[in-house]
């Protein structure tokens, strides 16, 4: 094994020999049973011989629900107009609704992508500054290797932990769902909506596209948390700052959609996926924007990292 | 022209305006023990953690076996086996799993090599044990434990006996007198107790406010046995009485008498005239010995009260 490799292996052991990362994983494990629970309780239960009947039963519903309250403001209104959308274009091509099922479940998932986040920054945070808190960072920089690689050493096994966490999230709930419903006879498929109108995809492709796109999200603030982790030393702080950052990031956007500098904002430009559907997310945003936007906030980041922690005297 | 293990020049660090250490100059040569003494605040933690690469250096260089700590950081800090204040190791794992964690920074060191230290710090016992459940001693000893994994050809440690008991000390002293003499290995020890510290040591050098005031060798035997410089003995005599009046009549020598036991200054030289004479008296000898606190002594002169500036 090479030296560097040892390194990466120490870090990650130092992670995995402590119960509160297990506890993480335990959590996980939980709340997606929890879910699965919910799911097998208040699911939609469609069969492949009574899905077309219930979608035109829900459209016939939706369509007077409508026709009765007529306001064309209420946020019921998109909605409505939306599921009926999507309900004739399953009946027009032929294809069922998601169902409870192990794929189903598998792609439902993704919301708790989240947690991934949650979960990855809590180490991002606490891994340099664990080391100052408890005095072992003093034998740990008196060894004949650069601060820079040791640092380095860290940041990988972050990374390689928020990697884990994702596969497990995904591996775990592909698990419950199978052992909860069983896996559906095909692979369900969702329909998206982007600029061609609508089309569909299957959920293995699309769970597999939406991990993808999040992890730029993860990347970008575990990096975050392992910036303030290195620069201040302080867990608490990091895992605030980060957490604050991660739940009001997309709502600050939101906020100052109307300022002409919100596209500069870091988590404007966390999701790629609009402009691979067509939908950038402010005017005259592209690709190449949001990725120079994004090679900026972490060059920053890491910067400020290696540029602080590679200098300071440890005292 | 060999070069020392050791070489600090003109090292200088300042903190704010705050000039912490001033100037440190010294050398240390393989083999050497060389005992770090001074007051809370002097500036020996400072000190070693420059020459560890954990503090830079605002003036000056540190040479490692000639290379600077400054320039050729990898080379330099190789050589060198430390604990730097408390030993503080992870407390979620155990002694075992500690050291694996420092074996694996640094090529070459094999699980016999672990077993060899922890059966010479006398941790078998307790090495799978989580570090959290350890007592102040067994960090210590593992502390000392991981310092030497590499088979350093400096080793430095801070307060090393700090939380030791008695036997632990004498243990560790052993074990750095071998080190020194076996392996030609340099060593720093820092403490602020003298008596502690200066029977494992050939060399001393006392700091205070940042500034090395003295360096000054212990075992200077052969020097002393000629020397006239006067020193304090301890005669324990029967009856002492009458030997302070022969003594006194026969030597040129202050004395003095309390609780059965005669406190003569004189010279190292004159000790063996003085102890045939009282024999001749038929006087009976049970121990004659020199005060310990003649370094101690020097040491607080040295050094005079302790104000922490
Ligand atoms: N990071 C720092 N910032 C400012 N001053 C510092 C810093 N670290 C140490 N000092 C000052 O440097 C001086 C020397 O401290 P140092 O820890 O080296 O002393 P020491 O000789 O090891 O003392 P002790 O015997 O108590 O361990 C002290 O006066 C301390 O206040
Ligand atoms: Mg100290």
């Amino acid at each position: 094994m090479s030296n560097f490799f040892k390194l990466i292996y120490n870090e990650l052991f130092k992670i995995f020999v402590r119960k509160s990362t297990w506890f993480m994983f335990v959590a996980l494990f939980i709340v997606i049973l929890g879910m699965g629970f919910l799911e097998k309780g208040f699911g939609d239960d469609y069969t492949s011989e009574n899905w077309r009947a219930e979608l035109e039963q829900e459209n016939k519903e939706l369509q007077k629900d409508l026709e009765e309250d007529d306001m064309e403001d209420s946020p019921f209104y998109d909605f409505a107009m939306s599921t009926i959308e999507e309900n004739n274009y399953r009946l027009e091509h032929d294809i069922m609704p998601l169902s409870t099922g192990g794929w189903s479940f598998m792609y439902l998932s993704t919301s708790f992508l989240g947690l991934v986040s949650l979960f990855t920054i809590v180490i991002a945070a606490g891994i340099v500054a664990n080391e100052f808190s408890q005095g072992t960072i003093k034998l740990l920089l008196i060894r004949p290797i650069h601060r820079s690689i040791i640092l380095l050493s860290k940041y990988i096994a972050v990374l390689i932990f928020g990697f884990i966490t994702a596969v497990s999230l995904l591996l775990l709930s592909l698990g419950v769902g199978g052992i909860l419903f069983g896996f559906e006879e095909h692979i369900p498929a969702v329909v998206i909506d982007n600029t061609e109108g609508l089309t569909h995809i299957s959920v293995l492709k699309e769970t597999i596209y939406q991990y993808s796109f999040y992890s730029i999200n993860l990347i970008m603030i575990t990096t975050f948390a392992f910036m303030i982790s290195a620069v201040f030393r302080n867990n608490a702080l990091s895992i605030g700052v980060a957490l604050f950052l991660l739940f009001t990031g997309n709502t600050v956007v939101q906020f100052f959609s109307d300022k002409e500098w919100a596209k500069y904002l870091l988590f404007a430009n966390t999701d790629l996926r609009p402009y691979f559907d067509g939908k950038p997310l402010f005017e005259g945003m592209t690709l190449s924007f949001s990725i120079t936007i994004l090679l900026v906030y972490y060059a920053v980041f890491v910067i400020l990292a290696w540029g602080i922690f590679t200098r300071r005297d440890i005292a | 022209m060999k070069t020392p293990a050791l070489e600090l020049i003109n090292v200088t660090k300042r903190i704010g305006n705050k000039e912490i250490i001033k100037g440190l100059q010294f050398t240390i040569d393989k083999g050497e023990v060389f005992g770090f003494i001074g007051p809370n605040g002097a500036g020996k933690t400072t000190t070693i953690r420059m020459i560890v690469g954990l503090m830079s250096l605002t003036e000056g260089d540190i040479r490692i076996h000639g290379k600077s700590i400054k320039t050729n950081y990898k080379e330099a800090v190789r050589e060198i086996g430390a604990i730097v204040e408390n030993p503080e190791l992870y407390p979620y794992m155990t002694g075992w799993q500690n050291l694996k964690h420092f074996a694996r920074m640094i090529p070459g060191i094999t699980d016999e090599r672990i077993k060899e230290i922890i059966s010479l710090v006398k941790m078998e016992k307790a090495i799978h044990e989580k570090v959290k459940r350890y007592s102040l001693g067994m960090r210590q000893r593992l502390g000392i434990a991981q310092a030497l994994l590499h088979n350093p050809s400096i080793l430095i440690l801070d307060e090393p006996t700090n939380g030791l008991d008695p036997a632990g000390i004498r243990e560790i002293r052993e074990y750095i007198r071998a080190l020194a003499k076996e392996e030609n290995v340099a060593i720093i020890i820092s403490s602020h107790l003298l008596a502690e510290i200066e029977q494992m040591c050939d060399r001393i050098g006392i700091i205070k406010n940042g500034e090395l005031i003295t360096t000054q060798s212990v075992h200077d035997t052969e020097d002393e046995e000629q020397s006239e410089a006067e020193q304090i003995f301890l005669f324990d005599i029967k009856p002492a009485k009458k030997a302070q009046e022969i003594l006194e009549s026969e030597f040129d020598a202050e004395i003095d008498h309390k609780d059965g036991i005669l406190t003569i200054k004189t010279s190292r030289k004159k000790v063996p005239e003085m102890v045939k004479t009282l024999v001749k008296h038929d006087m009976d000898i049970y121990q004659v010995a020199t005060s310990k606190s003649t370094l101690e002594d020097k040491f607080f002169d040295l050094i005079g009260e302790n104000i922490i500036e």
